[in-house]
């Protein structure tokens, strides 16, 4: 009897503890302190799993054509390959490229401009928008409630089946906070499992004189907004950073955008005007827009031969993450 | 039975009857009806109201400059339609001489990421294109506003300076137990030129001095 009750009570507190600890996210030690509040939104395997559920679910549009996956496929880095712009229900198409998800925990504003705040209000944003999902909150919540199985999914992740915005909002974060990619071979060289060759050893020095100071490592971006010199288009007069601040110096900057799975996520930049690596290093070579706030370290340009630059691109390649854009877990569910 | 039932009442009779603030809308002296079509003298034509609804936070009761009581972390959707009553449990009977509120959300939480209860997106409050609360909600209708269907929207918001739009409100009251603030939409609508400024649904200047003018909005009945 007695072995009996310590025998429940140890499971109890063991399950206690499990709970209370949920799941945990896995990142190298070499990675920062993730900016996302992991405390207010503990990771639950339902939960993810619920998130997943619904960021591949056209159920989140208007119309039930667009699921979040239809602009961010796992396949290229959760980026839109082939289309500059992004392209919403009825085949409308926005104004901005739809940037790679990856590595979010890390990052504290959201959009090219910074719009959003915080990863849990992201989603709204293009669940809203006219030319993206064109869907209000309350109305997915009318239809998840009709729509078996998430009255279970719910029932499951949240202990009761009552569907609110905050839960869809914080399932969705918990499926995006996995989306950690640290297995490329920059990422094995940084663990002492592989080694960079010489053209790749030559790239990584050009690219910690030449490109750091914003792309900076581990994440590959500081996260912060810049102008990278990039000449406004007219038939889109987007001004990036200044729509959001109103402030003159924050006019035609940008967010930096992450360079890990560059292979994956092309077209670059939040036009998608460029389709090659190769173009957007010339950008930087020989292209650059001089204004008042471009970011200091290309007010000169950056200097590289086409040797170079072949180093650099080698080097860049190295943060291709086969094992995250193959990852089934962040696939489509079965 | 009946001893438990006598332990809980003599609780009940011990325990303090809750403050509760009631917020009442007007439009001048006549209480406000919903949708009904009322005159205003200032803009010379009529003015109806769709609703009204703002979030009502960091509420203190003060005693001579002291806070003697605050209500912590919480966020009241007041909605003149549905909801325009909170109650304050407070664990004795306290003297205060005046009351202290926020109206709109703090810039913490604005930035908090996914809430539920009254800061749930889903209670219609909140902007998805450019994160933030709308604090402070007046949708009506007036034919001095050439707009579609006539209508005038206010939705005020902004928590980032120079737009922050959040508004500290003092008003004077003594020790009692049902309070009651007059919400004179009358007088804020004098405040604002509406022939020409009629939807304001962004974080802006405009916000921020309709904002400005809530510190009148708000009396003690």
């Amino acid at each position: 009897m007695k072995f009996k009750i310590t025998l429940i009570s140890l499971i109890l507190f063991v399950s206690a503890i499990t709970i209370k600890k949920g799941f945990q996210l896995k990142y190298p030690d070499y990675f920062p302190k993730p900016n996302y509040d992991l405390k207010k939104n503990i990771l639950t395997k339902e939960t993810i799993a619920l998130g997943r559920t619904l960021f591949y679910d056209p159920i989140l549009s208007k119309n039930n054509t667009i699921s979040c996956a239809s602009c961010h496929s796992s396949f290229n880095a959760f980026a839109h390959t082939d289309h500059s712009l992004s392209h919403g229900i009825d085949d409308l198409i926005g104004t901005r490229n739809a940037p790679a998800l990856m590595n979010l925990a890390w990052q504290k504003l959201f959009m090219w401009d910074g719009a959003i705040n915080h990863l849990d209000m992201q989603a709204l944003a293009p669940i809203n928008h006219p030319k993206e999902m064109g869907e209000s909150i309350n109305h997915i919540i009318d239809k998840l409630n009709k729509t078996a199985p998430y009255p279970t999914l719910f029932k499951k992740a949240f202990r009761d089946t009552i569907i609110t915005g905050e839960k869809i909002l914080k399932a969705l974060s918990q499926f995006q906070l996995c989306l950690i990619s640290a297995e490329s071979k920059y990422d094995q060289v940084k663990r002492n499992k592989k080694k960079f060759n010489d053209q790749e050893n030559r790239g990584y020095i050009l690219f910690k004189t030449n490109c750091n100071f914003c792309h900076t490592e581990p994440l590959f971006s500081n996260f912060t907004f810049a102008n990278n010199g990039l000449a406004i288009d007219t038939t889109l007069n987007d001004f990036g950073r200044w729509q959001v601040t109103k402030k003159s110096e924050d006019s035609l900057m940008f967010k930096i955008p992450s360079l890990r799975n560059l292979s994956y996520t092309y077209p670059y930049m939040h036009d998608g005007r460029f389709n090659t690596i190769n173009q957007v290093i010339n950008h930087y070579i020989k292209g650059i827009k001089q204004s008042a706030n471009l970011a200091p370290e290309l007010k000169k340009g950056i200097l590289l031969s086409s040797n170079e630059k072949t180093d650099l691109i080698a080097f860049l390649l190295t943060l291709n993450d086969s094992a995250f854009v193959f990852n089934r877990n962040f696939a489509y569910p079965k | 039975m009946i001893f438990i039932g006598f332990i809980f009442s003599a609780f009940y009779l011990f325990k303090p009857k809750p403050i509760t603030l009631s917020f009442l809308p007007y439009f001048g002296k006549d209480s406000l009806v919903i949708n009904k079509n009322y005159f205003s003298e200032i803009i010379r034509d009529s003015v109806s109201i769709q609703s009204l609804r703002f979030y009502l936070s960091d509420i203190n009761l003060i005693k001579n400059g002291r806070k003697i009581y605050q209500v912590k972390n919480q966020h009241n959707l007041i909605d003149i339609s549905k909801k325009s009553q909170v109650k304050l449990f407070t664990k004795s009977e306290l003297e205060f001489d005046s009351i202290q509120f926020d109206i709109g959300v703090d810039s913490l939480s604005q930035v908090s990421g996914a809430m539920g209860g009254d800061l749930d997106p889903m209670k219609g409050m909140y902007w998805s294109w450019q994160s933030g609360y709308i604090n402070f909600k007046l949708e009506g209708k007036s034919n001095i506003c050439n707009t579609r269907n006539h209508v005038f929207q206010f939705h005020i918001g902004g928590y980032i300076f120079p737009y922050n739009t959040i508004q500290h409100i003092i008003l004077p009251v003594q020790n009692k137990t049902n309070i009651n603030i007059k919400l004179n939409i009358k007088k804020l609508l004098s405040q604002i030129d509406l022939k020409n400024v009629n939807q304001v649904m962004s974080p802006c200047k405009k916000s921020v001095e309709i904002s400005k003018q809530f510190a009148n909005f708000f009396s003690i009945e």
